[in-house]
């Protein structure tokens, strides 16, 4: 501890540089990461914020919701698998309304109050509990989606008011509105008033308490013809335009976490070198090794950390700047973020430390110090 | 009483299929308080039979005690922590941690010994930097510091530990004469106050008027003896 931090109240500006370049990298990651998560959140939100555990589509869909329908018979027989505590339909469906003054496109879920399929993140207001009723998103609520404004399904239809707010309940990248299953049936039939009967686009699934939500999915999967039953994350993951957003940013964010080691490992061999003669000098007079790697460490440790303190504040202060993009300042995933930073800069360290082992105190001698 | 000694110490190294003998069969004993300057030309040998003495190189053949611990057998972790504990050493070229300051460059040996640097280490280091002429220069980095100041530095920090033996490998072959010399009084000066045997190494014949007898040596082997007269 000693030589770490005496070296690095010496050279402030070389370690405060690193730090810098540490904090600008780890930004780059969290801020990416938090934009993934956001683009996500408004692909499939909604959907990832229902309450049902198993959701199941027609298997014609290729888990598109869009383009799913459940027929009455498929539906009744989902209710009768073992597991299933509550089968519920769950209507998706994109229609104009007029909300803010303003013709929007908005996407109405409808669920039958009370059952699977509800909206899980409200931070204000309450749930549906009548026809006309609708929880929004957080992030549209400036749009003409706040509490207590009014909505028109488009032409003449309902008119829906805000009753509740949810965090992240976009779907598509547009607004959506949980309704009532008759306030649902009702949107429907204005754009079509000569349907017989309005499907649902999906059941959502309770599973019987201690169940596994997997296990009942290949229950349905095995004995129900015509859907495909898939776990609330599985639907989540195979949603269209989910999995190619995910893997592009997959590749940005592992050469983030590919060029922050790097930088680190290669700053800390650097000055492994350049210091060498001192640490020979150290070892000459009795060093143990330990305490020379101890002290590297201790460097790593510190300029990953303070660096990670720095990428939080600049993205917790980027973060307010984007707020339209619905994302939100996340601690839990910066502290693993700068964990698996940390670990990786530590991994990549070893080569300085592969350094420091080698040095022979006999050079004190002849006043070499680490050779490459 | 004896503080070094070594016995019919070989040392020699592998290159290809030739062994090159850098110490040839050295016997050598060095007295409390005793100052034995070692001289030799370049090659000689003198710094290998320094190492040797300070635990930095393992003999091939002989034996070597210091202050009664024989350290012949020690493994590399035994020996750092026989350097730490049982010498001190002064350096020909570097010789002191470039991100210390005077005072701290002491305290690092503290430091490696387990202590915490607290107020008696800070008491101790200050009190040798005064005697040591360098009571205004305790905050200074070695870049502030002459090349005579530097190697009072170190020669404090080769006393911090009150080490029975110091070994000086070519002490003054960085500063000029007068320097060289004011060093070399010093260093008698402290070896003789603190009654801390020490080897000189130089191939500077006169830098051996500060020891107590000279021990010439040429291809590896210790040569003539010759006591000097002390210093007036």
């Amino acid at each position: 501890m000693f030589l770490a931090f005496h070296e690095m109240k010496r050279a402030k500006v070389r370690f405060g540089l690193l730090t810098g370049a540490v904090g600008l990298l780890v930004f780059l990651i969290l801020f990416q990461q938090t934009l993934l998560s956001g683009l996500v959140n408004q692909f499939i939100g909604a959907l990832k914020h229902q309450s049902g555990e198993v959701l199941v589509y027609n298997d014609q869909a290729r888990k598109n919701l869009e383009g799913s329908i459940i027929l009455p018979e498929q539906l009744a027989a989902i209710q009768q698998i073992e597991g299933v505590a509550d089968a519920s339909p769950l209507g998706e469906a994109t229609f104009t309304v007029t909300a803010g003054g303003q013709e929007r496109d908005t996407v109405i879920f409808g669920y039958e109050l009370g059952r699977a399929g509800a909206p899980t993140t409200l931070i204000e207001g309450r749930l549906p509990a009548a026809a006309d009723e609708a929880v929004a998103s957080e992030k549209d609520t400036a749009d003409g989606y706040g509490l207590g404004d009014v909505i028109q399904v488009q032409p003449d239809g309902a008119q829906i008011t805000v009753v509740g707010i949810a965090r992240d309940l976009n779907y598509s990248v547009s607004p959506v509105l949980f309704v009532d299953w008759a306030t649902y049936e009702a949107a429907k039939r204005t754009r079509n008033p000569d349907a017989e009967r309005i499907l649902p686009s999906a059941v959502a699934i309770h599973v019987v308490d201690g169940e596994a939500a997997s296990q009942v999915v290949d229950r349905i999967n095995a004995t129900v013809a015509g859907v495909e039953a898939m776990t609330r994350q599985q639907a989540i993951d195979g949603s269209p335009g989910v999995s190619s957003v995910r893997s592009s940013f997959a590749v940005i964010l592992a050469l983030f976490y590919l060029v922050v080691p790097l930088v680190t490992g290669l700053f800390f061999l650097i000055v492994t070198f350049q210091k060498a003669s001192a640490l020979t000098l150290l070892r000459a007079i009795g060093a143990p090794a330990k305490v020379l790697v101890r002290s590297l460490l201790v460097q790593v440790v510190v300029v990953t950390l303070a660096g990670s303190v720095v990428a939080f504040g600049l993205y917790a202060g980027a973060l307010q700047g984007v707020k339209n993009l619905g994302v939100h300042v996340e601690v839990m995933p910066a502290v693993q973020t700068s964990l698996v930073v940390l670990a990786l800069a530590l991994a990549t360290s070893l080569v300085a430390i592969r350094r420091v082992l080698r040095i022979d105190p006999i050079a004190a001698t002849t006043g070499a110090g680490v050779t490459l | 009483m004896t503080v070094l000694d070594m016995r019919d110490v070989r040392k020699v190294y592998r290159s290809g299929d030739a062994d090159i003998v850098a110490l040839d069969h050295a016997t050598l004993q060095v007295d409390h308080g005793e100052i034995v300057a070692l001289l030799g030309p370049s090659g000689s040998g003198k710094t290998t039979l320094l190492s040797i003495a300070g635990g930095l190189l393992t003999p091939t053949e002989g034996t070597v005690t210091v202050n009664g611990i024989d350290i012949t057998g020690h493994d590399a972790k035994e020996l750092t922590k026989f350097r730490r504990e049982n010498i001190g050493f002064v350096f020909q070229a570097v010789n002191l941690v470039p991100f210390l300051n005077a005072e701290e460059n002491l305290l690092v040996v503290d430091e490696l010994g387990g202590g915490k640097g607290g107020k008696t280490a800070k008491g101790r280091a200050r009190e040798l930097l005064d005697e040591l002429g360098l009571g205004a220069r305790t905050r200074n980095l070695p870049a502030q510091l002459s090349g005579g100041e530097r190697q009072r530095v170190a020669i404090g920090r080769a006393l911090f530990n009150n080490p029975k033996l110091v070994l000086f490998d070519e002490p003054t072959s960085a500063l000029d004469t007068k320097i060289g010399a004011q060093v070399m009084e010093l260093i008698r000066n402290e070896m003789k106050a603190r009654d801390t045997a020490a080897i000189i190494v130089t191939h500077d014949r006169r830098m051996t008027q500060y020891a107590d007898r000279t021990v010439e040596i040429v291809d590896g082997r210790l040569g003539a003896e010759a006591p000097v007269a002390p210093q007036a």
